[in-house]
């Protein structure tokens, strides 16, 4: 029992919990228990606790939280989600439950199965066993124990062994956004040995209400999978999201993540990945785009479990207003990790000086033939280039947006979805008042 | 075009441009030549509108309106360029797509057609031979990884596809050998026309060999210590700095 955490809502869950009838194998009844349990343990963490120092919780602990209607969304709901030129399949969930009419399934390529949780877990649920929940484990984690016990639906994504998987798949996550609804993604991709998917999850809110979001998506990719994976969150700006990625790397795999963080008032992400066999590679890449009062917190965690693996981080903040950014990143190197090459790197563009950030990277390394380097920058925009830029007849406004656009151009250069980083661009520049052929500026 | 009149400049506190009086007229080419620290670059940066000068006294007129009051922006679209001392690297912007939104925030400006991509494309290919310069650049991020002539050359080239009015060069022709010195001075004497004027700040008479300007001033500590046509350059470089030095404690104030 420490101070550093709070329990007062705990029992409710505890009761919701109990209430709930599902019908699902044992195995998931038990993991579930489990997770209720350690919850009511852990309660929320709170600002004492050393890895939530800089993200105050309190308001979503002390939230009345119940589950989203579902209830009826506008037919232009999920364009915010759509990406213009991206066909490909899509899986849909509103406020956490599949969506059949919203989603587009009928024609998966051969060798990529997407499913409902839910639907599989009713019919054929042993593709599931040992995998959903085994990588997201939930001992000191109070929100992944919640997500666990409590998510009702979420995909699954499979993706045969050797089968290339040639368009991106969508998952699109739409909270109704009643203010007080919470909503349970999960999400669990499994890459089968040598084959290749593209998968991006979008998370929006259909109203501006303050909802919550609390997701988890775990990623394992077999020998030589090759995992692109992108996470776009762009829910009300009143919103509560606080996600888990969870990722684990067989021999000679790959897998890359960016978590493209634009919504809600207070985000909270936790991206983790372990490198288990030799020759991995990862790239765990983030870029936030916040103003106001927004809060994000990315706390990432790289384990390098075994040698000849290669990690490089690359996390980008642009922030405006009073809004305020935290980045922390872990990155473990085991005894048996030889010749790791880790680089990491945090680079925040600071707006106005109402803006903060807090960077801190953590290297933990036991293994002696090595390298890892880090790197945090905190700057405003260069008022040389600015001047430069004005002198030649742009316009002040356009000035800045050019050069914010600048910042953030090597980590959109990793988008490799086409229309999604075409997408982020325009976001990028209405952002800061600009709506023009961004696509062009690097070009 | 440009009339200055007794313009006294501050710069943290300290009085750099104290009192400088200057009238361009369409068509004309000044020199202004002077010692480091003289206050060249500064003199220039005021009429381009840098922040962070304090003028605490006299006048800048430019084509009738009052120019202090303008942004720099508006001064760009209103015909004032400056070929930059130092050019400034921005990572990320390619040449290509900052050249064409200056070249349409400008027309747009002077009730012109914005001009496309492809428009554009033939019109900068054009300007970029007569400076010989590789049309591979465009792709480039402005200035970046540029070596100090190619900076300086594209910094006349930006000047020949925006065509100012009253383009103000601030040593375009340091760290140029003598091929890329007359590279440039081809470029900029290209641009001369009866209706546009230059001002020259150089350091050196030698690019005066090449952009022969009508009127020459010297100025030191602040201030236009001597005037003259072009055979003052030559004077100057004969005689050295030391002796604007000399004329600037007499106190002495030659003009033509
Ligand atoms: N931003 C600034 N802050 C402080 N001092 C400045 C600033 N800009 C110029 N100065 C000072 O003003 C004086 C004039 O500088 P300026 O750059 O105008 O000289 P210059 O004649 O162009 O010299 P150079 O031949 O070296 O280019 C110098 O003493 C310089 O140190
Ligand atoms: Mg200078």
């Amino acid at each position: 029992m420490s101070v550093a955490a709070d329990r007062t809502t705990a029992p409710r869950y505890l009761e919701a919990f109990e209430a709930a009838r599902r019908e699902e194998p044992a195995w998931l009844a038990e993991r579930r228990r489990l997770a209720i349990e350690r919850f009511s343990l852990l309660g929320f963490p709170t600002t004492k606790d050393e890895e939530y120092k800089y993200t105050n919780l309190a308001r979503i602990a002390r939230g009345e939280w119940r589950p989203g209607s579902g209830g009826s969304l506008q037919p232009d709901a999920l364009a915010a989600a759509t990406y213009e030129g991206l066909e490909g399949p899509r899986i849909v969930f509103v406020d956490g439950r599949f969506d059949p009419e919203r989603s587009t399934l009928s024609e998966l390529p051969e060798g990529l199965e997407a499913t409902s949780l839910a639907a599989l877990l009713a019919t054929a649920p042993d593709a599931l066993e040992g995998h959903l929940t085994r990588y997201a484990d939930f001992e000191g984690r109070a929100l992944t124990a919640l997500n666990t016990a409590f998510f009702e639906d979420g995909a699954f994504i499979r993706v045969a062994e050797k089968a290339v998987i040639a368009e991106p798949l969508q998952v699109v996550f739409v909270a109704t956004g009643d203010a007080g609804t919470v909503t349970w993604p999960r999400v669990l991709i499994h890459a089968g040995r040598q084959s290749q998917v593209q998968v991006i999850e979008t998370y929006i809110s259909a109203a501006e209400g303050a909802h919550w979001t609390n997701s988890v998506t775990e990623i394992v990719g077999e020998d030589a999978a090759r995992v692109e994976h992108f996470q776009v969150q762009q829910e009300s700006v009143e919103a509560f999201h606080t996600g888990r990625v969870e990722m684990l790397e067989e021999r000679s795999g790959y897998i890359s993540t960016i978590s493209l963080v634009l919504g809600a008032a207070l985000t909270r992400n936790d991206v983790r990945i372990t490198l288990d066999d030799e020759g991995c590679e990862c790239a765990l890449d983030g870029l936030v785009v916040i103003s106001g009062k927004q809060h994000v917190d990315h706390h990432t965690l790289i384990d390098h479990a075994k040698a000849h693996c290669n990690s490089h981080q690359l996390y980008k903040g642009v922030l405006d207003g009073s809004s305020r950014g935290v980045f922390n990143g872990k990155i473990i190197v085991r005894q048996d990790a030889q010749k790791t090459d880790a680089i990491q790197n945090n680079k925040n563009l600071l707006l106005s000086t109402k803006a903060e950030i807090d960077t801190k990277p953590q290297l933990e390394i036991d293994a002696n033939d090595v390298r890892c380097t880090h790197g945090a920058t905190i700057g405003q925009l260069d008022k040389d280039a600015l001047f430069y830029l004005q002198a030649r007849g742009i316009g002040a406004g356009e000035a800045r947006s050019l050069l914010v656009y600048a910042f953030a151009a090597d980590l959109l250069e990793r988008i490799t979805v086409e229309p999604l980083k075409r997408h982020l661009e325009r976001l990028l520049m209405r952002s800061l008042g600009r709506d023009s052929a961004a696509q062009e500026v690097s070009e | 075009m440009l009339e200055v009149k007794n313009l006294k400049v501050r710069v943290e506190e300290r009085e750099i441009l104290k009192g400088i009086s200057l009238s361009v007229k369409p068509g004309e080419v000044h020199a202004i030549m002077g010692p480091n620290g003289s206050g060249k670059s500064t003199f220039a940066g005021v009429l381009a509108g840098r922040e962070g000068y304090e003028i605490t006294g006299g006048s800048v007129t430019y084509l009738g309106q009052d120019l202090l009051e303008l942004d720099p922006e508006v001064r760009a679209r209103e015909g004032i360029f400056l070929a930059f001392q130092y050019p400034v690297e921005i990572p990320g912007v390619s040449n290509m797509y900052f050249l064409r939104a200056a070249l349409n925030a400008v027309r747009k400006h002077r009730g012109e057609e914005e001009l496309d991509a492809v428009e554009f494309i033939a019109l900068v290919k054009e300007r970029m031979k007569k400076l010989k310069m590789d049309d591979a650049m465009l792709k480039r991020a402005v200035n970046q990884g540029f070596s100090g002539g190619e900076k300086k050359r594209n910094e006349i080239f930006q000047m020949a596809v925006l065509e100012p009015k009253l383009a103000i060069l601030d040593e375009t022709d340091s760290g140029l050998d003598i091929d890329a010195l007359k590279l440039v001075a081809d470029g900029v004497n290209s641009l001369r026309s009866p209706d546009r004027s230059m001002i020259v700040v150089t350091h050196y008479q030698r690019l005066l060999d090449y952009i022969v300007p009508d009127y020459v001033h010297v100025l030191a500590h602040g201030r236009i210590v001597k005037s003259g046509d072009k055979h003052l350059a030559l004077e100057l470089e004969k005689k050295g700095y030391a002796w604007v030095e000399q004329l600037a404690a007499s106190g002495e104030m030659v003009t033509v």
